[in-house]
């Protein structure tokens, strides 16, 4: 069963993520009024710019990048997709510090290449990132004390007997807490101060060409997928849906239905978050420092006073 | 080997150094490397050994004891090996230097001396070696001259503070118990009032507290760590100030006891959880004030004081994960802190002195050990997984999460995500981005300094990787404290029903992923090397020398929280010393050396008295 796990987690948060990456051309082009490029053409691009001959400045550029990959496709394997999870260690604790591999890794990348706009957008995204995760540690800090667990998998399985994190009223607070600063983890509108291509050609991805740009564009596909898989697994349940599917437990459909609904939540998420990037503008990075650490840390710290007061 | 043979080695070692230093420099240089190495193979031979003797009983009628546990077999081990890899580093460093031969003096005196605070078994020893510790410290701070003397004389005169609090306390034990022996006074205090207790700690702790720069006693160290000589700072940081953390975790957990330390005040106002808290405090602001820094030592000096904060956090908890994860972290403090300050030290020696963050960069393509010492260093201090950091803070968050104390939890974060942050700018400043011409035709770092990085960095994966082995020997010290011992059967990881730690799985995980992605950007077409002039800036060129990002850096969080990152006790410090060095002045108006004016003074005095005589006839 793990065994397979670990070819099939990535592979599903691969497609998953790509077809993410083309459905949200696709629903911005018909807002606006534009018929849109095919949902697979970021697939196409990725093959393209694969084959493409690109630059490189020096091994550490290389090395930046593959570690930026490598540490997206680890934190899959430790990320629990339906009832799919292959490897478990240290829990979320162990998982918020994976997740450092990934920006770390474009960050090392980008700026040896000594190209100023890397470093100023890799400087944004340092910021950015610092802002929201002060309300999403203080939202995970409520639900791991709230559980009494710091693992991942028994986080799922507690929802799966007691109901939807995000159903219960003290758990209520960190989940919307999280659905703000969720675009701002995905780095879309608007918070897409990192890559923000009219200002600083792309930011961090500015000197990337040929394979280097497609390792980059499959980390963004990946990275979007843990962050709208974690607020899945975390507050909308994983892959339970109240019950319904308990008569087929056991089974390898329970497993393959469970895979599909937590997927389907997901794209539900994403959807809404496409909504949100299409009719915002871009915010400055003072302004969504501000709001991040006013709006959505308030809110996550009420959720974390009430959390303590209840245990 | 008995303890008192490796004192006098180390102590007399020292002197030889000195002295074979006014023959030939080359001679000091082995001399030096050899006694330091030799302390490192006598002490590993030490371990597990549980000795405790009375050496010399006639000072002033009290016994002198010496002893070694696996507490201070584990300190003393840090200690003699991140000093021998200090002195190596210095080989090179100092060679062109002045008063090279005192330099080496000092430093193997301060290695002597805090090898003596955790091998003596009284506490009136304890004092004449913190004492010297203390002394010789000075006079390395200062060893530059200049603005190091003002930063030795904050040290020193913070330091003695402490110093005078501690003889305080020992006196007061000394007239309570009538001994001063470690081991018989563990006895003692269980029938100690709780009044007591908190006395003691509060004399001890203000000690220890300036020593380990603990929040409110902290001022001395980011300027001290910032004048010294820098393989010396590897060892005020990496070593010096884990003194402080052995007397706290002697004094909780050793002398006064874990459950009379546990119980010690009300419940919310209990005396370890408001330690927790200044852990905590310690933590997050030092970590902030860190990241508005541009001198490369001082930004470190600063992580000093943050790190330290999770030590305290992390033994005054008092479960026995939480006081493992301290200890642990002690450890691995001492190994990622020395290899950051010793690869400024190797950037600093090729650059002939800069260590300013806004005129470096680029140096990853000149000098590519040390860059790689400095990522692995910075990696350890974040706490990436495979580094030793990682295991340690994972510990202090476990521990603190499942003992519902998610608002230090969150401290402890929120300090690691600053550090994220700051540790990027550092790593960035110096050896990513542009390289400006004039450092065009900078060379390696020499062997022997290249040395020193590569078994630091070596011990920061290892320990990563293998937690279980230094678990090993902190699992024995909290046994002897009273702590249950923590499951570590596999020594790759922490196993307990509460959430498991597998080193090894992450490991298999990240490399297997890795060889597969390397392995698919291989079959891709081969990329083409340019220059770094060679970039894309959307249709203008790049001058040299003027397109690295790093004035400023994170400007917009400068702008935000910079009024509120102060150090408001420095500055009290500071008012309070002027306002002594005041009322000292006026004082001396008194004392003008003339003698007519000391004459005069009499006349009035005697004529004071008549005048008394007269009028009340008291005499």
């Amino acid at each position: 069963m793990n065994i397979i796990a670990i070819f099939i987690s990535p592979l599903i948060a691969l497609i998953t993520g790509m077809f993410f990456l083309g459905i949200s051309r696709k629903i911005m082009a018909r807002l606006q009024w534009r018929y849109g490029p095919p949902v697979i053409q970021p697939v196409i691009d990725v093959i393209r710019s694969f084959s493409q001959m690109s630059i490189s400045h020096g091994s550490l550029f290389d090395f930046g990048i593959i570690l930026s990959l490598t540490g997206s496709f680890v934190l899959i394997l430790f990320l629990p997709i339906g009832e799919l999870c292959p490897l478990t260690s240290g829990g979320l604790i162990a998982f918020i510090y994976l997740m450092l591999l990934g920006p770390f890794g474009l960050a090392l990348s980008g700026a040896i290449a000594a190209n100023p706009n890397s470093s100023i957008g890799i400087s944004r995204k340092f910021l950015l990132s610092l802002s929201y995760e002060i309300p999403m540690l203080l939202v995970f800090l409520s639900v791991m004390t709230y559980y009494g667990t710091i693992s991942l998998v028994d986080i799922v399985k507690i929802q799966a007997s007691s109901g939807w994190a995000i159903g219960s009223w003290t758990l209520v607070l960190p989940g919307i807490a999280y659905f703000l600063i969720l675009p701002a983890i995905l780095g879309v509108r608007p918070f897409e101060v990192v890559k923000a291509s009219q200002e600083i050609s792309s930011g961090p991805i500015a000197e990337f060409g040929g394979k280097h740009l497609a390792f980059s564009t499959l980390q963004h596909a990946l990275h979007m997928f843990v962050g709208l898989a974690l607020f899945v697994d975390i507050f909308l349940g994983g892959w339970t849906l109240f019950g319904l599917l308990d008569f087929l437990s056991g089974t390898a459909w329970f497993v393959i239905l469970g895979i599909i609904i937590f997927l389907l939540k997901m794209t539900v998420v994403f959807v809404i978050e496409i909504f949100i990037n299409a009719v915002y503008p871009r915010y400055r990075i003072e302004q969504a420092m501000n709001y991040l650490l006013k709006w959505p840390t308030l809110i996550s710290f009420i959720g974390l006073i009430i959390v303590v007061l209840v245990k | 080997m008995s303890l008192e043979i490796l004192l006098i080695i180390a102590f007399g070692g020292a002197f030889l150094v000195y002295f074979s230093g006014k023959i030939s420099p080359k001679l000091r240089d082995g001399f030096a490397v050899f006694i330091s190495l030799l302390l490192v193979l006598i002490i590993s031979c030490l371990y597990g050994k549980n000795i405790e003797k009375t050496f010399y009983r006639g000072f002033f009628g009290l016994p002198l004891v010496l002893r070694i546990n696996m507490l201070s077999w584990l300190f003393a081990m840090v200690i003699s090996s991140i000093g021998s890899l200090s002195v190596i580093f210095s080989l090179s460093y100092i060679r062109d230097k002045e008063k090279t031969d005192f330099y080496y003096l000092m430093l193997l005196l301060v290695n002597s001396a805090m090898l003596g605070i955790v091998l003596t078994g009284d506490l009136v020893s304890f004092l004449i070696f913190w004492e010297i510790m203390s002394w010789t410290t000075f006079f390395i701070i200062c060893y530059k001259r200049g603005s190091a003397l003002a930063a030795g004389m904050k040290y020193i005169i913070m330091s003695i503070i402490g110093s005078m609090a501690m003889f305080i306390g020992v006196l007061s034990i000394q007239t309570n118990f009538n001994t001063l022996i470690i081991s018989e006074l563990s006895a003692k205090f269980t029938s100690a009032s709780s009044g007591y207790i908190l006395f003691i700690l509060i004399t001890f702790g203000i000690g220890f507290g300036v020593k380990s720069a603990v929040m409110p006693l902290h001022t001395w160290l980011p300027d001290a760590h910032s004048q010294a000589p820098t393989p010396f700072s590897a060892i005020l940081s990496g070593v010096l100030t884990k003194m402080g953390i052995y007397g706290f975790i002697l004094f909780f957990y050793f002398i006064i006891g874990l459950n009379k330390f546990l119980g010690l005040g009300p419940d919310v106002f209990n005396l370890h959880y408001i330690l927790c808290w200044i852990g905590a405090i310690t933590i997050v602001i030092p970590t902030f004030i860190a990241l508005l820094q541009n001198d490369a030592k001082r930004l470190l000096a600063w992580h000093s004081i943050g790190q330290i904060g999770y030590i305290i956090l992390g033994i005054s908890i008092g479960t026995s994960m939480g006081v493992a994860s301290g200890i642990f972290h002690m450890l691995n403090h001492a190994t990622f802190k020395a290899l950051l300050f010793l690869t400024v030290g190797a950037v600093e020696y090729q650059t002939n002195g800069v260590r300013d963050l806004n005129s470096l960069g680029g140096l990853a393509k000149r000098m590519p050990v040390t860059f790689i010492a400095a990522l692995i260093g910075a990696f350890g201090i974040i706490g990436v997984p495979l580094t030793n950091g990682f295991v340690s803070k994972w510990m202090i968050y476990k521990t603190l999460i499942l003992n519902t104390h998610p608002f230090l939890a969150f401290a402890a974060l929120l300090g690691t995500w600053g550090t994220i942050l700051s540790l990027y700018k550092f790593v960035h400043n110096i050896f990513l981005g542009q390289l400006p011409e004039k450092l065009k035709n900078i060379k390696k770092a020499p062997f022997d300094m290249q040395f020193s990085l590569i078994i630091l960095s070596i011990v920061i994966i290892f320990f990563g990787i293998l937690p279980g082995i230094p678990l090993k020997v902190i699992n024995s010290i909290i046994g002897s404290a009273g702590f249950s011992a923590l499951n570590i059967s596999s020594i790759w990881g922490i196993a307990s029903k509460t959430g498991t730690l597998n080193t090894i799985n992450i490991l298999t995980a990240i490399l297997g992923v890795g060889v597969i992605v390397w392995l698919i950007f291989k079959v891709g077409r081969k990329s083409k090397q340019v220059d770094q002039y060679d970039n894309y800036a959307a249709g203008f060129p790049i001058p040299k020398d003027k397109y690295h990002y790093t004035v400023e850096y994170y400007a917009p969080f400068y702008r935000m929280a910079a009024p509120f990152l102060v150090d408001i006790f420095d500055i009290i410090y500071e008012r309070i010393a002027k306002a002594t060095e005041n009322i000292c002045d006026c004082i001396r108006k008194i004392y003008t050396g003339y003698v007519g004016n000391y004459v005069m003074y009499i006349v009035f005095f005697m004529a004071f008295l008549i005048l008394i005589q007269l009028k009340w006839s008291v005499f």
